[in-house]
C-alpha cells in the first residue's frame, strides 16, 4: 500500500507542475477571488433582500436566503460535474500514456513494486486529483456564500464529490485503453466516449422508445447496461446541492454501480498490464 | 556464486497478425559470477535490450529459466538489490533532481534524507544543479542523474544501458571512476555499451551476442590477447632486416616488433637470438586485439558458415576459430570460457 500511495503522490506532484492544473487552479481561484469582491448580498431576517454583481443590482424576489441559494447550487453542481467530467478527460489523458512511455516504464518496473501497484497508484492520484478539483471549486463557493449569507451547508461539496468519483469511474475505462495501447489520443477518445455515452445510459428508458420493441431495443437495453449512468449521477449531484429530496437507495445504488464499472476497468487493464511485455 | 544465470533463455514476441513471432532470445546461456564487470556486445537486434528486459522482469521469456542474485527476477527483494539505468531513461522535465531521487528511493522503500541526496548528486557531478528543473539538463546531466538513481541503496548488481552515452570524455573518465568504485565495493557490474573503448576500460568480462545467442564468452585478455603472438620492444639502434628472417615484423620506427612463439620456451629462445644479433630487450607483452576486432571476427565467423550453407547452422552456429585459446564460440553453457575474474 506505501508504494500505491507513493505513486499516486508522485502523479499528484507531477500534475501540480502541468499547465492544465495549474490553469484549472488559477481559473477557479480566480473565479472565486471576483465573486468575493464584485458580489454583495443583503440578507435580512433570513431574507435575501438584495443581490448586486459589479454594483449592478440583479432582479431577485426577496424569499428565504436558502431557497434563494438552490438554483445557483444547483447550477454550480452541473457545471462542476459536467465541466469537471470534460476538462478530466483532457487533462489526465496523458497520465497513463506517461507511466508507459519507454525509458519510463522499464525503469519503474526494475524498481521494487508489484505492476499492479503501479496502475492502482495511477488510479488513485488521479482520483485524489479530482477529489482536490472538486473539493477547491465546490468548497470555495460554498465557504464564499456561506460568508456572504449565513447559510452554511455541505451539500455542494457532497455533490461535487460524487462528480469527481464518477470522473474516476472514467477513467478507469481511459487507463484501461492505455495499457492496451499507449497513446493519449486514444485514452482521451475512450473517456469522451464513455462520457457521451453515460449521459445516453443515463436517459436509456426514455431514449429506448425511440427503438423498434424487439431486438434493437433489447440490444440497446443491454448495451447501455454496461455503461455507467452519468446524466442520472449528474442530476443527482445536482439534487443534493440543491437541497433536493434524494432518495438513499437510489444514491446507494448508482454508487455500487459507478463503482462496479470503475473497479472492473482498472482489474481488465491490470490483468492486461501484468501479462505485458514492455 | 553467480550474479546472473540464463539457461536455454528463449523470447518470441508474438504479432498480432502474424502466426510466427519475432525470436529476440534463441537459447541463450549465460553466467555471470558476482563481483565481476560483463559486457554484453552485439550488432543492433541482437537481443541485448531483451535480455537485460529479461533480466529485470520487464519481459517474460518464453522458455528458459533466468535467476539474479540466487532468484527470480519477479521477486520484489531481488529487484531491490539492482540498480537499473534504461538506454533513454525518461524524466519528469519538471521536478528538481533532489525531487527525483526522492521518487526512486520512495519506490526503492528507502528512507533518505536530503542531505543523502545531495551527497549521491555529488557523487555524479550535479550537485550545483540540485535546484534546477531536469527539463533543462543536458543529455550528459540526464544520463548522470540516471546513473545516482541507479546508484541509490548501493545495490549489488548494476545493470547499465549505454551509460556514458551524451557524456563528454572527461565525464566518462568519473563515471569510470565510480564504476571503478562501485566494483572495489563487491558489485556486479553488467555494461550494454556501444562503445568497445569503453567497454574495454571498465569490464574484464565480454559477452558476444548475435540472433538471440551468445557466440563468445569470456574474460577480456582471453578474447583479445593471443595465445602465442607477442609484442616486444628493442632499445634504439636495433637492425630491423637482421631480425625480420628470426621472426621479429617491425611496427614502428620506435623500435617494436611482433612475433609469434608457442610456449616459453620458444619465446625465450627467440629472443635469445634477437639478444645475440644486437638488440636490447626493453618491454615485452601479450599482443591484444582491439575489441573491435574480436567483434567483427565474431560475427563474420557467425555469418560466414551460415551464409555458406544458407541457414543450416542457425544463429550462433559459429566454427571453433578460438583466437585466444581461454574463450570461445559460447555453446551451452557459457560460463567455462576463459578466466575467472
Amino acid at each position: 500500500m506505501t508504494t500505491v500511495l507513493a505513486v499516486a503522490l508522485d502523479l499528484i506532484r507531477e500534475a501540480a507542475s502541468r499547465r492544465w492544473f495549474l490553469a484549472l487552479g488559477a481559473g477557479i481561484t480566480l473565479l472565486l477571488g471576483v465573486a468575493g469582491f464584485t458580489l454583495r448580498m443583503d440578507v435580512v431576517d433570513g431574507a435575501l433582500a438584495a443581490t448586486r454583481l459589479f454594483g449592478q443590482v440583479l432582479p431577485t424576489d426577496i424569499r428565504s436566503v436558502d431557497v434563494a441559494l438552490r438554483p445557483i447550487f444547483r447550477a454550480a453542481a452541473y457545471v462542476i460535474f459536467y465541466g469537471g467530467l470534460g476538462f478530466g478527460v483532457l487533462a489526465c489523458a496523458d497520465f497513463a500514456p506517461s507511466l508507459l512511455a519507454p525509458g519510463r516504464i522499464e525503469h519503474l518496473l526494475a524498481l521494487p513494486v508489484q505492476r499492479w501497484e503501479l496502475l492502482a497508484g495511477t488510479f488513485l492520484g488521479v482520483l485524489g486529483l479530482a477529489m482536490a478539483g472538486a473539493l477547491y471549486g465546490a468548497g470555495g463557493l460554498t465557504l464564499l456564500l456561506a460568508v456572504k449569507t449565513g447559510v452554511w451547508t455541505l451539500r455542494p461539496v457532497l455533490a461535487a464529490l460524487l462528480a469527481s468519483v464518477t470522473f474516476a469511474a472514467l477513467y478507469g475505462g481511459m487507463l484501461a485503453a492505455s495499457v492496451f495501447a499507449r497513446s493519449a489520443a486514444l485514452s482521451a477518445a475512450t473517456g469522451g466516449a464513455l462520457f457521451l455515452a453515460g449521459i445516453v445510459a443515463g436517459y436509456r428508458e426514455r431514449l429506448a422508445t425511440f427503438f423498434e420493441p424487439g431486438a434493437p431495443r433489447a440490444l440497446f437495453r443491454a448495451v447501455t447496461s454496461l455503461l455507467p449512468r452519468v446524466s442520472t449521477l449528474a442530476d443527482t449531484s445536482a439534487d443534493l446541492a440543491a437541497s433536493a429530496p434524494v432518495e438513499a437507495l437510489d444514491l446507494a445504488s448508482q454508487l455500487a454501480g459507478i463503482a462496479v464499472f470503475g473497479l472492473a476497468a482498472v482489474a481488465f487493464g491490470i490483468w492486461r498490464f501484468e501479462q505485458k511485455d514492455f | 556464486m553467480l550474479a546472473i544465470e540464463a539457461a536455454a533463455l528463449r523470447k518470441t514476441y508474438a504479432g498480432l497478425f502474424r502466426r510466427e513471432g519475432q525470436q529476440a532470445l534463441a537459447g541463450l546461456d549465460l553466467a555471470v559470477p558476482r563481483g565481476a564487470a560483463f559486457g554484453l556486445l552485439g550488432p543492433n537486434g541482437a537481443g541485448k535490450t531483451t535480455f537485460i528486459k529479461t533480466l529485470l522482469g520487464v519481459v517474460r521469456p518464453t522458455s528458459g529459466v533466468v535467476r539474479v542474485l540466487g532468484g527470480a527476477p519477479d521477486d520484489r527483494a531481488v529487484r531491490a538489490r539492482i540498480g537499473y539505468l534504461p538506454e533513454r531513461l525518461h524524466l519528469p522535465h519538471a521536478w528538481t533532481p533532489v525531487a527525483f531521487l526522492a521518487s526512486v528511493a520512495r519506490l526503492k522503500r528507502l528512507s533518505m534524507t536530503e542531505a543523502a541526496l545531495l551527497r549521491d548528486l555529488a557523487r555524479v557531478g550535479l550537485v550545483d544543479s540540485a535546484q534546477r528543473r531536469i527539463g533543462g539538463f543536458s543529455k550528459g546531466m540526464k544520463q548522470r542523474l540516471g546513473l545516482a538513481a541507479a546508484l541509490l541503496g548501493a545495490p549489488d548488481l548494476l545493470v547499465l544501458d549505454e551509460p556514458t552515452d551524451g557524456i563528454d570524455p572527461l565525464g566518462r573518465a568519473e563515471i569510470r571512476r565510480l564504476l571503478t568504485e562501485e566494483r572495489a565495493r563487491g558489485v556486479t557490474l553488467f555494461l550494454n555499451s556501444h562503445l568497445l573503448s569503453e567497454t574495454e576500460r571498465v569490464c574484464d568480462r565480454i559477452g558476444i551476442l548475435a540472433g538471440g545467442r551468445l557466440i563468445r564468452e569470456g574474460a577480456l585478455e582471453a578474447l583479445c590477447g593471443s595465445a602465442t603472438r607477442f609484442r616486444v620492444r628493442f632499445a634504439p639502434g636495433c637492425d630491423p632486416a637482421a631480425l625480420l628472417p628470426l621472426g621479429f615484423v617491425a611496427r614502428d620506427a620506435e623500435g617494436a616488433f611482433t612475433c609469434d612463439a608457442a610456449s616459453p620456451e620458444d619465446l625465450n629462445a627467440l629472443l635469445d637470438r634477437a639478444r645475440a644479433r644486437g638488440a636490447l630487450l626493453v618491454e615485452l607483452a601479450r599482443d591484444m586485439r582491439d575489441l573491435e576486432d574480436v567483434l567483427a571476427e565474431a560475427l563474420g565467423a557467425r555469418d560466414g558458415p551460415e551464409a555458406a550453407a544458407a541457414g543450416g547452422g542457425g544463429p550462433g552456429g559459429g566454427p571453433s576459430d578460438d583466437p585466444g585459446g581461454g574463450a570461445g564460440p559460447a555453446r551451452a553453457p557459457a560460463r567455462s570460457a576463459g578466466a575467472s575474474p
